[in-house]
């Protein structure tokens, strides 16, 4: 299977009765996602199209047997509460899309996802996606120039810019096995190292994309998993905010540079350094991308 | 959202964290008044959310009335545009300490910084002398304990009288750093006087934007904004940055945003403002280009790759945007993603052409800019 998700993914999703939420369920079941129960308190005995919704997580497992994740469509001050509930539940994936989440709120989810062993992906992103076989979250999956099937582990700390690089690793002629986007918080609940791990235990990735951006430590957590050989795959990595001023906030609560420390530049520079390919410009991703893959099959013998 | 020292030192006082008795003045009069009634030597300490104060000599002991006036001048006089200045009376010390709270991503804990050779930044600090500064996490769940308070306090060196005096200080802060939902809560320097007692000498405090939902006691000032520009756009929610150039960024997602600022400037251009109209706020294309024309650019570059935000509707918006406002200036716009061929197609009918490279846009935006064609 491709990482975190599959077709037999059993999801529950909650806040799928709201407009955005009923949308992107809908989609998340068309392009093969089984979602088994939605969950929105007050609205039990309703249906988002086929899928039965429930007041709570508990009495929707209940009633329809044990889910593998949970797809948040909750606004972000409900976010924590929503979290909890599905990690008392003991369910092992969650991914919020909430942008907005309060940072202390952020710390309590992430201190409780590592305790438990639970895979929290979020907030502020669209989410996972394996094109061809599962999505939870909000990807324009068929716009066909981003989304193809491939072999290709792509992680993201921004949506739109995600759309951006990865319609040019598919102009390079590559596909994707499996999109995470850890998104854009400054306390992300899934971290780039940790999406790594997955890739490189992943038969089914024979590299990885990384967009990251400046701000936060993730990208030098990235450059130590290949320098400790830890990631052994190809990596080609493009950072966001090569030109930023100091100081300021670029966007994304976590893009900030704070002491000299956490540039784009500084984060290109430890990624080659460990031995990863940067870009400077999203263009050039597919052609490093190629590059990369040919070293290694030239190493390894492996036909390309 | 950043607190001034003055307000941050209101919020110490609240939790029982010492600080010295100052004043707040807003003239030079008032603050010589001020400074003789706390008596010399006192120091005049600017009020503004921008670093490197210190440096620029706006803080300033003073011995005197005289003195008072020609710091005070001085102050209000700088180009930083200064509007307070707090009176506090030097405090006699012995030692000066640093101790800070803020989040540590990875672990999901609060950090706690904290050392005996305070005074200086952090940052300045952990590049000379790491060796000299304690870490301790703090679980984000169970809080802060007593004991490892003092366990802090007799790890900084201190005495047993001092780290006793010192402990509840450090968890009052650490209450304070929750109950307010701060990203950081600083003092630097802490004072440790003669008879064993702490004053924070300055407070830093900065309070998680997206938690301002509860705490409504926190209102950004007209005046900590960079612009007019930028305090409207905050007040309608679209994130903005002011800058000098003449490109005026309008666009969708802050990482698009963010790399499209890269480019400007890879390019030779200079960018006059970024504006993220991505997320909630794609149906605000009026007001996002509004905001932008003010500036008087040469040129108004939109990109934009959304998923949620419909290229459609952003389309729509621009060409009403064009309608209602009459830009003298250029557009050029890249937008695509959800619903994009039909924005493609109502661009086209304004008698736009709607690019799909982001680097053709750039490159374009920058020609124009320079006087040039696309």
């Amino acid at each position: 299977m491709s990482i975190l998700i599959d077709r037999t993914t059993r999801t529950i999703v909650m806040g799928a009765t709201g407009s955005e939420g009923s949308f992107w369920t809908g989609h998340m079941v068309e392009l093969g996602t089984q979602v088994v129960a939605a969950v929105t308190p007050g609205k039990e005995g309703e249906r988002v199209g086929e899928i039965p919704v429930y007041h709570s997580v508990r009495r929707a497992l209940d009633a329809r047997g044990p889910a593998d994740a949970a797809m948040l469509f909750v606004p972000p001050r409900f976010t924590k509460d929503a979290v909890f509930e599905c990690l008392d539940a003991g369910i092992k994936l969650i991914v919020t899309v909430a942008d907005g989440i309060p940072l202390h709120d952020a710390l309590m989810i992430r201190a409780a996802a590592r305790a438990s062993g639970t895979t929290v992906i979020g907030g502020n992103t669209s989410g996972i996606i394996s094109p061809g076989k599962a999505m939870l979250g909000m990807f324009p999956y068929w716009i066909e120039r981003v989304y193809k099937p491939g072999r290709i582990g792509v992680m993201t700390r921004s949506g739109s810019l995600t759309n951006e690089v990865t319609a040019m690793v598919a102009r390079a002629g590559f596909g994707v096995s499996t999109l995470v986007g850890v998104g854009g918080d400054p306390v992300p609940g899934m971290r780039f190292a940790e999406v790594l791990a997955a890739l490189e235990r992943d038969p089914e990735t024979d590299a990885a994309v990384m967009i990251g951006e400046l701000g936060g430590t993730m990208e030098e957590e990235a450059a130590d998993m290949i320098r400790t050989g830890t990631f052994t795959k190809p990596l080609v990595a493009f950072i966001g905010g090569r030109n930023a001023p100091q100081g300021k906030r670029m966007g994304h609560a976590g893009a900030i540079v704070s002491g000299g420390k956490g540039s784009a530049l500084d984060k290109m520079r430890s990624l080659n350094t460990a031995g990863a390919l940067t870009a400077d410009r999203a263009s050039m991703v597919g052609a490093l991308l190629s590059e990369a893959l040919h070293a290694t099959a030239r190493t390894t013998g492996i036909p390309e | 959202m950043k607190l001034h020292e003055f307000q941050a030192k209101a919020l110490f006082r609240n939790y029982g964290i010492p600080t010295p008795q100052g004043e707040l003045a807003a003239t030079v009069a008032s603050s010589i008044e001020a400074a003789n009634r706390v008596g010399y030597p006192c120091v005049l300490k600017s009020q503004v959310l921008r670093g490197g104060r210190g440096k620029a000599g706006l803080v300033k002991i003073v011995h005197s009335a005289e003195e008072a006036r020609t710091a005070s001048e001085f102050i209000f006089a700088s180009d930083w545009k200064v509007r307070r200045v707090l009176v506090e009376p030097a405090v006699d010390h012995t030692r000066e300490l640093y101790i800070s709270f803020s989040p540590d991503a990875q672990s999901g804990a609060h950090l706690i910084l904290a050392s005996a050779e305070g005074g200086v930044e952090i940052e300045e600090l952990a590049r000379t002398a790491p060796e000299k500064i304690i870490r301790g996490r703090i679980d984000s769940a169970r809080g802060i304990m007593p004991f490892e308070a003092r366990a802090l306090a007799y790890d900084l060196g201190l005495s047993p009288a001092a780290a006793k005096n010192l402990a509840p200080i450090v968890e009052r802060l650490f209450k304070l750093y929750v109950e307010k939902d701060a990203e950081l809560a600083e003092i630097n320097p802490l004072f440790l006087t003669s008879q064993d007692g702490f004053v924070a000498a300055d407070a830093k405090i900065s309070i998680d934007d997206n938690a301002l939902f509860r705490h409504p006691e926190f209102q950004q000032e007209d005046a900590d904004f960079d612009s007019d520009i930028a305090r409207e756009a905050a007040a309608e929610g679209i994130p903005y940055l002011q800058f000098d150039g003449d490109i005026s960024l309008m666009c969708a997602g802050a990482g698009l945003t963010t790399a499209v600022y890269d480019l400007v400037v890879d390019f030779g251009g200079r960018v006059a403002n970024y504006l993220e109209f991505g997320g909630p706020n794609y149906r605000k294309s009026v007001r996002a280009m509004e905001l932008c024309v003010r500036n008087n650019p040469k040129v108004i570059l939109i990109v934009t790759f959304g998923t949620i935000a419909r290229a459609d509707i952003m389309a729509e918006g621009i060409v009403e945007a064009i309608g209602r406002l009459h830009p003298t200036c250029p557009i050029v716009t890249c937008i695509r993603g959800t619903g994009e061929e039909k924005a493609h197609e109502i661009l086209r009918g304004a008698g736009l052409t709607p690019l799909i490279d982001t680097e053709e846009a750039v490159r374009s935006a920058v020609a124009l800019s320079k006087g040039g064609r696309p």
